[in-house]
């Protein structure tokens, strides 16, 4: 009974921050998606308006295409890191001149901060000044415009946001492959198995914890990217790399419609539950088929 | 061994740190603070601290990074701390930083800041929210702080921005200038090139007075850049395809030259569509983005990534060889030859206009062009009001608005205008003072919109689409004005 109200006060800080900063914002947004508000509209103050809100996401054409944006860029960068990733792990793990020098400096991008990241890449593309458009233009007679170009800006998005995370991503993989038992692997090259077999059948099933835990969290960080992106385009040309997360930014704050933001927000919050879901539950299915 | 390592790397950082610091620019002169009218006035300011209780009180305030906030951070704020022993920490940041932290302050009554910088286009949503001090009747319950140095008469009539229906002003104006038309006077006088338009185009080469002349002109100067191997294109387009930037030159300075005024929106009933009586995708509304996305092909690489910094700084830079820019750049760009590489070189006039518009302008039923700035306003949530109203009367005197004026191109005193140091420096900058003076009341500041923000997120990412060429000029304005007549009724106009 001493230990289980030792274990409470133990507790409490903890509790009591969570509660803070964790429920008391979540119970209010939900509280304030309920109803109209926007200081700028010609009703002042909080009007009810019921499940209003939520039912009127359901038919804006902005929100679902940001989500659908946000969905496209997650995938395909995530994808892209994952499968460099996996190959810079691979031949990191091998012992080669330089190897160390290369992997200080491959890791470097991980230390900076989004926004400088952002700042960086603007520097870099920005059309008339930056370097990519210049030697693009120069050497293969690219008319790179990364503010006129939807297409352009899409893919410099993914490109930079791979440039980003990909060290990450070899840097788990590699503690994972450096972490494998050595006999299965020795022992299926003994019984004959190339090396396809051996990363097909060996490898990826026994990486497939990391590999689940390195999705799970860069998706997670890739659905709600916002940084980045408005640094280096915001969100434009156009709305062509208006995340979900910027389509909040503004909807929240430049239009101050704070009632509809919440419920967006609330709704974000729930389609990232249910992903983190799905990742959890496929993450128990491998530890239980290892087991 | 390890030893070795780190000396050479501290080596490395110790003299990488001297090549930085080498190349660093030389540090800036020391402010001058404004120097006080009179002795006795002085004194007054020191008083007047003391009798408010207000020495040794800092004050918050935030505003935009530009050339006049940056005066009032660096000029001003010192010489009033030296007078009245309150500090001044003056946030100068960006446009879209400003507002969000502004308004989250003022809805949330944090009172973190004891004066924010209110634009002309953002006070009517401000007033409809009780977000500001009434300044009038603060100054009559409070006579014992009330500047003999201080008056609000002295105000050009842009200080009317700032009045409620009663008359009663909520803010100290700080800065106010014209969107004008900027071109190069050493390429539009060189005999060479006018020899080379005129056979062309077959008129003389001079400042646009017409659309048509200004693709001309836009056209020439982009192929002459090409021919002669130059950085240099026919026009700035502040098109940025991000950013609210593009939404105001449009808006603000594009459309009414061609007779399109308050954005289109029908002021009677709220509406933008032509269907419901507004205007914004009518066909002059829908020749004047043609016209402007047009010129995205004469204009310097970066322009759908400019804002109205940018716009100055590609002028600055000889990118360009006309454009319409913020007057607030103009003196730097003109003067300034850290900064400018076109210095002694800026001619300015007025826009073209469309046939009527210079007559709508003259009748007061329309405009041709912006007429933007600010001020400082005192948030009802500010904790030193008292203290707040001396720094405003401070700014709003007589004797700090030559510098200031000349600093960052603003006017807002009529005696400005005849300090001798502004006319100084206003013949360097072909007569931008006298222009704003004399043709002043033909711009006009943002439409008294209480939903301004709102309305403006929901149009502008059309305008964005046809910048990068999504959507066509008049698919875009279609499709803008129906998301604003939906998005009027959604905020209560418009029934």
């Amino acid at each position: 009974m001493r230990s289980n109200r030792m274990g409470w006060a133990l507790l409490a800080p903890t509790l009591v921050i969570l509660a803070v900063v964790g429920f008391l914002p979540f119970f209010y947004v939900l509280y304030v998606s309920l109803f109209d508000w926007n200081p700028f509209s010609n009703q002042l103050g909080m009007q009810w308006a019921g499940v209003n809100n939520f039912r009127r996401l359901v038919f804006d054409g902005a929100f679902l295409d940001s989500l659908w944006r946000t969905g496209l860029f997650a995938f395909t960068s995530v994808t892209i890191e994952l499968a460099l990733g996996f190959l810079l792990a691979q031949t990191l793990v091998n012992s080669f001149p330089g190897r160390t020098i290369f992997r200080t400096i491959y890791v470097l991008p991980l230390v900076m901060a989004p926004i400088a990241v952002g700042a960086t890449w603007r520097l870099l593309t920005i059309p008339g000044f930056g370097p990519i458009p210049y030697y693009l233009d120069r050497w293969f007679g690219i008319d790179f415009r990364l503010a006129t170009y939807a297409d352009q800006a899409f893919i410099t998005v993914i490109l930079m946001d791979v440039w980003h995370w990909t060290p990450f991503v070899t840097l788990t993989l590699l503690a994972g492959l450096t972490a494998m038992p050595k006999e299965p692997l020795e022992q299926a090259q003994v019984d004959g198995a190339n090396r396809w077999q051996v990363f097909r059948y060996l490898t990826i099933p026994m990486m497939m914890p990391v590999l689940l835990t390195v999705i799970f969290i860069r998706l997670m960080d890739a659905l709600r990217i916002v940084d980045e992106v408005f640094m280096l385009t915001s969100g434009g040309p156009g709305t062509a790399t208006q995340f979900i997360g910027i389509h909040i930014y503004r909807v929240v704050v430049p239009k101050t419609d704070y009632g509809y933001g919440s419920a967006m927000s609330l709704l974000v919050l729930y389609f990232t539950i249910v992903l983190c879901w799905l990742l959890f539950i496929a993450l128990a299915q491998v530890g239980k088929q290892r087991e | 061994m390890l030893k070795r390592k780190l000396t050479v790397v501290l080596g490395i950082l110790v003299l990488f740190s001297m090549v930085l610091s080498a190349c660093a620019p030389a540090a800036l002169p020391a402010a001058q603070p404004a120097a006080p009218a009179v002795e006795g006035e002085a004194s007054w300011w020191r008083t007047a601290a003391q009798t408010a209780g207000c020495e040794g009180v800092t004050l918050r305030g935030i505003s935009e990074s530009t050339p006049p906030s940056r005066y009032a951070a660096d000029v001003l704020a010192k010489a009033f701390e030296a007078e009245t022993g309150i500090k001044i920490e003056l946030e100068a940041t960006s446009w879209d930083e400003m507002y969000t932290k502004a308004i989250n302050d003022m809805q949330a009554a944090t009172g973190i800041y004891d004066f924010v910088y209110i634009e002309q286009d953002i006070i009517y949503q401000y007033l409809a929210n009780n977000y500001l001090t009434n300044l009038t009747q603060l100054l009559a319950d409070n006579p014992e702080l009330a500047s003999p140095d201080f008056d609000f008469a002295k105000f050009t009539t842009f200080i009317d921005n700032f009045k409620d229906a009663e008359g009663n002003i909520y803010g100290v104006p700080m800065e106010a200038f014209l969107k004008v038309y900027l071109y190069r006077k050493d390429l539009f006088s060189d005999p060479a090139i006018q020899e080379a338009f005129k056979a062309q185009y077959g008129y003389d080469l001079a400042p646009a007075t017409t659309h048509a002349q200004y693709r001309d002109i836009a056209e020439f100067f982009t192929q002459y850049g090409r021919d002669n191997g130059l950085d240099l294109w026919g026009t700035t387009v502040q098109g940025n395809t991000g950013h609210a930037s593009s939404f105001y030159e449009f808006f603000e300075s594009i459309a009414p030259t061609f007779g399109v005024y308050n954005w289109g929106i029908n002021m009677d009933n709220w509406k933008a569509t032509v269907e419901n009586g507004g205007e914004m995708n009518s066909d002059k509304a829908k020749e004047a983005l043609a016209f402007w996305v047009d010129m995205l092909n004469y204009a310097p690489p970066e322009a759908t990534a400019s804002t109205w910094d940018e716009v100055a700084a590609s002028f600055a830079a000889g990118r360009a060889a006309q454009g319409w820019v913020y007057g607030e750049n103009a003196a730097w760009i003109a003067t300034d030859p850290d900064r400018s590489r076109v210095v002694g070189n800026v001619g300015v006039a007025l826009p073209p206009v469309a046939e009527g518009v210079m007559e709508d302008a003259e009748s007061g039923v329309g405009y041709i062009g912006y007429y933007d700035g600010g001020a400082f306003g005192l948030p009802v949530s500010s904790k030193n009001q008292l203290c707040t109203l001396l720094w405003l009367q401070y700014i709003g005197q007589e004797s700090v608005q030559a510098d200031w004026a000349i600093a960052g191109s603003r006017i807002v005193m009529e005696s400005t205008y005849d300090d001798p140091k502004v006319q100084e420096v206003d013949a360097k900058v072909d007569g931008y003072y006298t222009l704003m003076k004399e043709a002043g009341p033909l711009f006009r500041g943002a439409p008294p919109f209480p939903f301004h923000a709102a309305l403006r997120e929901v149009v502008q990412p059309y305008i964005w689409k046809a910048l990068s060429g999504e959507l066509t000029p008049a698919e875009a304005l279609d499709q803008a004005a129906a998301a604003a007549d939906a998005e009027l009724v959604n905020l209560g106009y418009g029934q």
